[in-house]
């Protein structure tokens, strides 16, 4: 049986492949979770991530033209399918009913 | 001058093409575009050595019976090498009476032999558990292990003044001097790399393309 939920760097890397749309490849997706958390994610624990997450069809990825500022290597884009758009909702929905049980945390200094 | 962005560290991709489990096209692409942004010679190297260990470890996981397979071949010998190795030539054939060479590669072969054997089974109740499992791909293993511990069998005639010293007090003895750990982890791989070889069926390496299509 295939894992159906979601570990927090696979949750990210979704959350960017949904933002860039049609851009998303490893170099802007590290980039997106730079901006994002302000973590820099070592390019293999990406690819790693995609493949577990495409494993779990969660995404879908396609091959694009070789281009010459990467050496004639073509870009691999992934591309979100709706199983993985299920599994995002999902991942919200279980976060915000744990949050909403916490309501100390917020506004709290420590 | 020439641009230092265009000549990204050769070693670092070449180690990515050779030692890296699985497709890596684009993350040298990827690593290629982010050195001729900014990035350095030193992150390249840092990125290629994590990708190598993540996919290293994913295959590893991937492929748990020829670990388990690896572990085992390694094992036995080491439980059983002082008890069975001597006596397992009586035990199987009367090598000496053998003409020359088949009296030599018996002699020599032998103990290759049964470790390349002995942990064929494990092997097969692994793959049958990951359901993969096929006839072609034990012998495959087998005869794949049998030539690689041969081949370490009669390069050691060769390296042994490299890799061997004198016993004090027995001067027609010569000890190894590679370090136990690194011979357990030479055995390993080679038992791993005899099982992944062996068992990469075409049905297999298909559904592997055909999920990146």
């Amino acid at each position: 049986m295939r894992r159906s939920h979601l570990g927090e760097l696979e949750l990210l890397i979704l959350l960017a492949v949904v933002r860039l749309e049609d851009n998303a490849y490893g170099v802007p997706i590290s980039k997106t979770l730079i901006e994002l958390t302000g973590r820099e994610v070592a390019l293999g624990s990406i690819y790693a991530a995609l493949e577990r997450l495409e494993h779990k069809g969660f995404v879908t990825s396609s091959i694009g033209e070789p281009t010459p500022e990467r050496g004639g290597r073509a870009k691999r884009y992934f591309r979100i399918t709706q199983e993985g758009l299920r599994a995002i909702r999902t991942t919200r929905t279980a976060l915000n009913k744990l949050w909403s049980r916490i309501p100390l945390i917020e506004g709290r200094s420590t | 001058m020439t641009d230092r962005r265009s000549h990204p560290p050769k070693g670092a991709l070449w180690l990515l093409r050779h030692a890296y489990f699985g497709k890596n096209e684009a993350l040298e692409g990827d690593l290629l575009e982010r050195f001729r942004e900014k990035q350095s010679a030193i992150w390249i190297w840092r990125q290629v050595f994590i990708a190598i260990t993540l996919g290293t470890l994913s295959a590893f996981r991937e492929r748990w019976p020829e670990v388990c397979y690896a572990i085992i071949g390694v094992a036995i010998p080491l439980a059983f090498e002082k008890r069975i190795y001597p006596s397992g030539f009586r035990f199987w054939l009367v090598w000496w009476r053998l003409p020359w060479p088949f009296s030599q590669l018996v002699m020599e072969l032998s103990a290759s032999f049964l470790m390349a054997l002995a942990a064929a089974p494990f092997l097969a109740v692994g793959l049958v558990i990951a359901q993969r499992f096929r006839w072609t791909y034990i012998l495959r293993t087998a005869g794949i292990n049998l030539t690689l511990i041969t081949l370490v069998h009669y390069s050691f005639d060769y390296l042994s003044p490299w890799i061997t010293r004198p016993v004090p007090g027995y001067p027609h003895q010569r000890m190894i001097i590679i370090p136990g750990a690194l011979q357990l982890l030479a055995f390993f791989l080679m038992f791993f790399v005899a099982a992944w070889l062996g068992s990469r069926g075409r049905r297999h390496l298909t559904q592997k393309s055909g999920q990146s299509a």
